[in-house]
C-alpha cells in the first residue's frame, strides 16, 4: 500500500472503471437473472411466472435440447481444431531452426479477419455450383462421391460451421503454448535425451506437465469461447438446416430479437453462463487433480 | 511438483558441442516429415486468405464457371469499382475506427486506474474486487444484449456510438486490468516510497511514474483488443439499425442482396478492402502484437 493514500484516491481510482464495468457486465447479469423469471414481450406489461421459464426450457422445449448438445459438438470441434491444432504446430515449430517468426505470422492470420468476412469466405468454399474449393480439392484427391452442398446437407452443416472457427483461433492458441514450449528449461531436455527418452516420452514426461499451467489456461479460455461461439454460425445458416446448426447462443438471439420473448431469452442466456461456470470448474478439477496424482 | 524436478537437471556447463551433433544425427526423415506438415498446415491457414485476395480480381464470369483453384483468366478492378458502388465502405471503415478508437480509450485509461487501485494503492476490499473484474473474463458476452437492449431503449442510447463502445469497453476491463496489474507488480515499491517521501501523492505519483512507466503495456492492451473490437459482430449486429452508425462487419452484410443472392466478387473486394487496415498494422506490428497475445495467457 502507497503510505500516504487517501481513501478519497482509492475511490477516485477505482470508481469510474467500476461504474462502467457494472453497467456493461455486472447490472447486465443480474438483470438477466431477474428476467428469466418473468414473461415479458417488451411492450405488454411484465407477468412474473416464477420457475415456468426453466421447467419449460428443461422439459419440454426440444429445441433448446438439440441447441444444446449442437453446442456441445460445436465446442468439441473447435477444440480438437484450436488445442490439438496448436500443440501439433507449437511442438513441430521448436524442431524448427529457421523461420519461426515467419510461421508464426502466417499462422496467425485468420485471427484478425473479421467473423463476417470469414463467414462470407467459407461460404463459397464449400458450395457446389459453382464448384468450391473443398469439392473441387475432394474431387482431385479421389474422394469425388464426397462431394456435396455442405452447407444444405443437415449431416454436414454442423462440422461445416465449427471448423471456420476451430481455423480462426488455432494461431491464437499456438502462439500462446509455443511461448511455453520454449520456455521449457534446455538442460532438462538434453538430461532425458540422454537418458535415451524417445521423443514421445520426451513430450509426455517432461514438456507436457511443464507447460501445464499454460495448458490449463488455453484450455480455459478455448472452452468458454467455444461456448460463446456465435458470429459464424448465425451468419453462415441463421442456424438452419431447420435446426441442424443451431446453437444455444442462436436460439437464444433468435428467441430474444425475432420472437422477442425477453423472458425466456433470459433463461436460456442464464443457462449459458451456468454451462459455462460448470466447463471451467470441470477442467480446473479434472486437470488440477492430474497434476497432483 | 514439476518445478521440483528442474534441480535433477545436469549443471548448466554442459558444452554446446554434443547438442551440435545430436541434432545433426538426427533421422532426417523425420526432420523432413514435419517440415513438410509444418507447410501443409500453413497453406490451409493461408490459402483461403490468397484465395480471396485472387477471387477479388476474378471477373464474375470466371467465378460462375471456372475451377476454383485455377488461377484467374484475366485480372479486373472491376470489382472494386462495384464494390464501392454498393455499400458505403469509407463510412463503415470510419465508424469502426470511431468505435475501436472509443473503446480502446476507455479500456486504457479506466483499466490502468483500476489496477493502480488494487496493485498500487490497496485497500481492504482489493481481492473482492479483483475477483468482481475476474467474472467478466469466464461469462459469455450473450448474456449482456437482452438486458442492454431493454436499458438502452429506456434511455435512448440504442443506436449509437456509445452503445457499442460500453459492452465493448466494459467486457475488455478485467483482462486489461489484468495486465496492467501484473505490470505493476514489477515496478519496485522503492520508487513510490521515494516519491511518498518526497511529498509526492497518489495522483502526481499515478501521473509521474505509473503513467509514463507503462507505455509498453499499452501498447500491448491495444493491440490485442483492437483485433477483437474492429472485428466485432454482434453488439454492433444488436444495437445498431441506422445506416449511417453501421461498422465494417455490418456493412459488409449489404452485400447479401434481395432472395439471399449474392454478388460474390464484389463481396470479396470489399472484404480486401475492409480487412486491408487491420492487416496492415497486424504485419507491420507483428512483432509487438505476438508478444502481447502471448503475455496475455502466460503471465499468470
Amino acid at each position: 500500500m502507497l503510505p500516504n493514500r487517501s481513501k478519497t484516491s482509492v475511490l477516485v481510482f477505482l470508481l469510474p472503471p467500476l461504474l462502467l464495468y457494472c453497467a456493461a457486465v455486472l447490472f447486465p447479469i443480474l438483470q438477466s437473472l431477474f428476467l428469466s423469471f418473468f414473461s415479458w414481450n417488451g411492450i405488454s406489461e411484465m407477468e412474473f411466472v416464477g420457475f415456468a421459464n426453466y421447467v419449460r426450457m428443461l422439459t419440454a422445449d426440444d429445441i433448446f435440447w438439440r441447441s444444446f448438445f449442437n453446442a456441445l459438438l460445436y465446442l468439441a470441434i473447435c477444440l480438437v481444431l484450436q488445442l490439438g491444432g496448436a500443440l501439433v504446430v507449437a511442438s513441430l515449430l521448436t524442431s524448427l531452426r529457421r523461420g519461426r517468426e515467419l510461421i508464426k505470422t502466417l499462422y496467425l492470420l485468420p485471427a484478425v479477419i473479421s467473423t463476417v468476412a470469414i463467414a462470407f469466405l467459407f461460404v463459397p468454399i464449400y458450395s457446389i455450383e459453382p464448384v468450391g474449393l473443398l469439392n473441387q480439392l475432394l474431387h482431385w484427391i479421389g474422394l469425388g462421391n464426397l462431394e456435396r452442398a455442405w452447407l444444405s446437407d443437415v449431416n454436414t452443416v454442423l462440422a461445416a460451421v465449427s471448423a471456420p472457427e476451430g481455423w480462426r483461433f488455432t494461431g491464437l492458441y499456438m502462439l500462446i503454448i509455443y511461448a511455453a514450449l520454449i520456455a521449457v528449461p534446455k538442460e532438462l531436455e538434453e538430461a532425458a535425451v540422454l537418458d535415451g527418452a524417445s521423443k514421445w516420452t520426451l513430450f509426455t514426461k517432461i514438456r507436457f506437465p511443464y507447460i501445464r499451467p499454460v495448458w490449463i489456461t488455453t484450455t480455459i479460455m478455448a472452452t468458454t469461447y467455444g461456448l460463446r461461439g456465435f458470429d459464424i454460425p448465425y451468419l453462415m445458416t441463421n442456424g438452419g438446416p431447420g435446426q441442424s446448426s443451431e446453437l444455444l447462443t442462436t436460439y437464444m438471439y433468435k428467441t430474444a430479437f425475432t420472437s422477442t420473448d425477453f423472458g425466456y431469452a433470459s433463461t436460456i442466456s442464464v443457462f449459458i453462463v451456468i454451462e459455462c461456470l460448470v466447463a471451467v470448474g470441470l477442467i480446473l478439477f479434472l486437470l488440477k487433480r492430474k497434476a497432483d496424482a | 511438483m514439476i518445478l521440483q524436478s528442474a534441480p535433477a537437471a545436469p549443471p548448466t556447463t554442459a558444452p554446446p558441442a554434443p547438442t551440435f551433433k545430436r541434432r545433426r544425427r538426427k533421422p532426417t526423415l523425420h526432420r523432413t516429415l514435419s517440415r513438410v506438415l509444418i507447410m501443409l498446415i500453413v497453406i490451409v491457414q493461408v490459402y483461403p486468405l490468397a484465395w480471396l485476395f485472387l477471387t477479388s480480381l476474378r471477373t464474375e464470369q470466371d467465378f460462375a464457371t471456372g475451377d476454383p483453384f485455377a488461377l484467374p483468366s484475366s485480372l479486373t478492378w472491376e470489382n472494386y469499382a462495384r464494390a464501392f458502388e454498393t455499400g458505403d465502405l469509407w463510412r463503415n471503415i470510419l465508424n469502426s475506427f470511431i468505435v475501436t478508437m472509443g473503446a480502446n480509450i476507455l479500456i486504457v485509461l479506466l483499466g490502468m486506474m483500476a489496477a493502480y487501485a488494487i496493485q498500487v494503492l490497496g485497500f481492504r476490499w482489493s481481492r473482492f474486487v479483483r475477483g468482481l473484474f475476474l467474472i467478466g473474463i469466464i461469462v459469455p458476452v450473450q448474456i449482456a444484449l437482452v438486458p442492454l437492449f431493454i436499458d438502452y431503449a429506456s434511455i435512448n442510447l440504442l443506436d449509437t456510438y456509445l452503445s457499442m463502445i460500453i459492452p465493448l469497453a466494459g467486457f475488455a476491463l478485467p483482462m486489461s486490468i489484468y495486465l496492467f496489474s501484473s505490470f505493476f507488480e514489477y515496478i519496485p515499491r522503492e520508487t513510490y516510497e521515494a516519491a511518498s517521501l518526497d511529498g509526492a501523492g497518489p495522483y502526481r505519483i499515478f501521473g509521474l511514474i505509473t503513467l509514463p512507466l507503462s507505455v509498453n503495456t499499452v501498447v500491448t492492451v491495444v493491440l490485442v483488443n483492437s483485433i477483437f473490437i474492429w472485428n466485432d459482430f454482434i453488439f454492433a449486429n444488436t444495437f445498431v439499425l441506422s445506416e449511417e452508425l453501421k461498422t465494417i462487419p455490418l456493412g459488409l452484410q449489404n452485400y447479401i442482396g434481395a432472395m439471399g443472392k449474392v454478388d460474390w466478387t464484389a463481396t470479396f473486394a470489399a472484404v480486401c478492402v475492409t480487412i486491408t487496415p487491420l492487416l496492415l498494422v497486424f504485419l507491420v506490428l507483428n512483432k509487438a502484437m505476438i508478444q502481447g497475445l502471448e503475455s496475455g495467457a502466460t503471465k499468470g
